[in-house]
């Protein structure tokens, strides 16, 4: 018979260690589980895959793994926008929540050796990306050129900043910001995501190269039209998709699109998987 | 051979053979058309029926319950205890349809296929009987909405019963699909069956299959079409039209599978989380936190269902299809969007586009 913790919808007890504010409703929440061992198994997740993050007495629901398995914190960045979000929000340090996964298909970041990595993020896009940059930096060497384009509608609403802030600085990475209305302090870009492609110095390469794109519904499909401008393929251009879900291992049936779905089947797919779901997204 | 006979007064010694192990449930007959399982006690033994119209509220609920319990949560001292609560009590059912059989194969493939494996399912599952019985008479057992001969799930189930009984007339034939169906061949009651019963099986069956009113022949055409994309939006929306979005097809469903998650309060401190039937047919089944909602529009959602059941990749990643002819659809459905109307729906629909298409070239 199986133990107990062989079931798969236990959550496992963690622990919340502090909280950061991002921007306005979203805070990153590290934290860690409380059995050891626990933790240790956990950490060796892959960038895109997710968890599902228990509030005891009001629910669960699924939530992006921005940590990069290279690195020592476990963290969840969240806004809060329902019943289990907002209860996460209320949680003090040392208070005690549920975690089960990690879950899905994560990138597949062996597959993307040796080719140059651009990610494309609006808004809290960056979360569900931020996994998969700090992964290919850590491995840098296993990669060609590494860009980041990543928008907000203001400056107040750039999210990880301290990241940014070093993705600016830092060799081996380009960076570039822009925001859809600057304020006083603005210098940098202005306008859409998609505008950064035609800005000076930045020769964003076809060839060899896989673009990850994450951020609000118009915001992909403009993006999306401006890749495919640029020439890039449909599978080479690749995202990860959210969905309801209550179970997170192919049981619940919420997140099913067309025949796949989001928990076990992604939430990592090429942008030739996701034309030929037959949905919406 | 695995068949035996057991004399008509003599059958409901199988159920006290079977509740000397097991909590049985067994069909009975309320007012009117309502038929349901229950658990056998001394007092209803006797009024248990095995030719009666097949209940409504279908028998997966004994593998997966309408609300199932999940864990209880207990809070201590600013943490947690968590007590899953796994169902293993032994039960048998004695009296299942064989498209009811059939559904509880499909959810074994799904619940227990691929990664993971529900452990609530499994440990339900794993302490589950069945008993099936063959449906024989057509003015008890059968109705003009049941389709299993065309789901080939029926009326007599081919495997996934531990024992079926079929009424040859004067006596029940017993045959036993698992070694623990033929254990209980050791009962003085059971006696041998001999060639002329099972050639009197095979004419009885054969004279019931004539008896079936629903014939969806199209239903091979129509998981072609539906698993190609070839099903006009404007079928879709014919049908998403007549949908009143009850939810009542999938909560009568023998093989729908779909479960939302609920934490409640059951006192101070304490919580239980639960797991419910959910149905793609409501508008919030797809709804994320913050409103957006994929799948807005009705028909959107019927063609869901009607997709996850028909769709090939499905069927073939199951070996197994989520309709199994029962019928109960068509009889709670308001809008007259059971599976059977559906493929008519489609063949009509398809007719009409292809003599378009043949007058265009």
């Amino acid at each position: 018979m199986p133990s107990p913790a062989d079931n798969i919808y236990l959550p496992k007890l963690a622990v919340l260690d502090r909280v950061v504010d991002e921007i306005t409703d979203v805070r990153t929440f590290f934290w860690h589980f409380e059995d050891a061992a626990e933790q240790a198994a956990f950490r060796r997740f892959m960038p895109g895959q997710f968890a599902q993050v228990s509030l005891f007495g009001v629910g669960e629901f699924p939530a992006s793994l921005p940590p990069s398995p290279t690195e020592e914190e476990t963290f969840f960045t969240i806004r809060t926008v329902g019943s289990c979000s907002a209860a996460l929000h209320a949680l003090q340090p040392g208070a005690r929540f549920g975690v089960r996964g990690p879950y899905g298909n994560g990138f597949p970041m062996d597959a993307y050796a040796g080719r140059n990595l651009v990610f494309v993020a609006g808004g809290i896009g960056l979360i569900p990306l931020r996994s998969c940059i700090i992964y290919a930096l850590a491995h840098r060497e296993k990669f060609g050129r590494i860009q980041i384009f990543y928008g907000s509608k203001t400056p107040q609403e750039l999210m990880y900043r301290p990241d940014l802030k070093e993705w600016e600085k830092a060799g081996g990475i380009e960076c570039h910001l822009t925001v859809d209305r600057g304020d006083d302090g603005w210098t940098g870009h202005t306008g859409v995501v998609g505008s950064l492609f035609q800005k000076e110095g930045v020769n964003l390469p076809v060839e060899n190269t896989t673009a990850f794109v994450c951020g609000p519904p118009i915001m992909f499909r403009f993006v999306i039209m401006d890749l495919k401008k640029l020439g890039f393929e449909d599978r080479n251009i690749v995202s990860t998709l959210e969905r309801y879900m209550k179970c997170g291992v192919g049981k619940c049936g919420h997140c099913c699109i067309g025949v796949s779905y989001v928990c076990v089947d992604g939430p990592v797919f090429t942008f030739e998987q996701i034309r030929k779901l037959g949905e919406e997204i | 051979m695995r068949a035996r006979l057991i004399a008509k007064p003599d059958v409901l010694r199988i159920v006290d053979l079977l509740r000397q192990e097991y909590e049985v449930l067994a069909p009975f007959r309320g007012r009117g058309r309502d038929t349901f399982f229950e658990a056998v006690t001394k007092a209803n033994r006797d009024r248990i029926e095995l030719h009666l119209p097949n209940p409504y509220y279908p028998p997966k609920r004994y593998v997966f319950p309408h609300i199932e319990k999940l864990m209880r949560i207990k809070q201590t001292d600013g943490t947690y205890e968590l007590q899953p609560t796994l169902d293993e009590t032994p039960r048998a059912i004695f009296g299942i349809r064989s498209c009811d059989v059939a559904g509880i194969d499909h959810l074994d493939r799904f619940y227990l296929g691929r990664d993971y494996r529900d452990t609530y399912y499994e440990h339900r599952r794993r302490n589950l009987f069945l008993v099936n019985v063959v449906c024989t008479d057509p003015e008890h057992d059968i109705d003009e909405n049941c389709f299993c001969v065309c789901t080939d799930t029926g009326p007599a189930a081919k495997d996934h019963f531990d024992l079926q009984l079929m009424d040859l007339g004067d006596v029940y034939m017993a045959v036993a699909g698992t070694p623990k169906g033929e254990s209980l061949f050791s009962d003085p009651v059971f006696q041998p069956a001999g060639p002329e019963h099972v050639e009197r099986r095979r004419a009885i069956l054969a004279e019931t299959r004539r008896r079936f009113k629903t014939m969806t022949s199209w239903f091979a055409a129509t998981v072609r079409y539906v698993s190609q994309g070839k099903i006009l939006d404007k079928t879709w929306q014919e049908i998403g039209s007549r949908c009143l979005e009850c939810g009542g097809c999938t909560y009568v469903c023998p093989a729908c599978t779909c479960f939302t998650v609920s934490d409640r309060r059951v006192g101070p401190g304490e919580y239980e989380r639960v797991r419910l039937w959910d149905s793609c047919a409501l508008h919030g089944f797809t709804r994320m936190a913050g409103g957006h909602n994929p799948r807005h529009a009705v028909h959107d959602r019927r063609n869901r269902r009607f997709f996850r059941k028909l769709a090939h990749y499905f069927i073939q990643r199951e070996l197994s299809m989520a309709c199994v002819g029962c019928g109960r659809c068509v009889a709670v459905c308001h809008g007259d969007i059971g599976m059977p109307s559906v493929v008519e729906m489609i063949r009509r629909a398809t007719v009409e586009t292809e003599s378009a298409d043949a007058v265009a070239r």
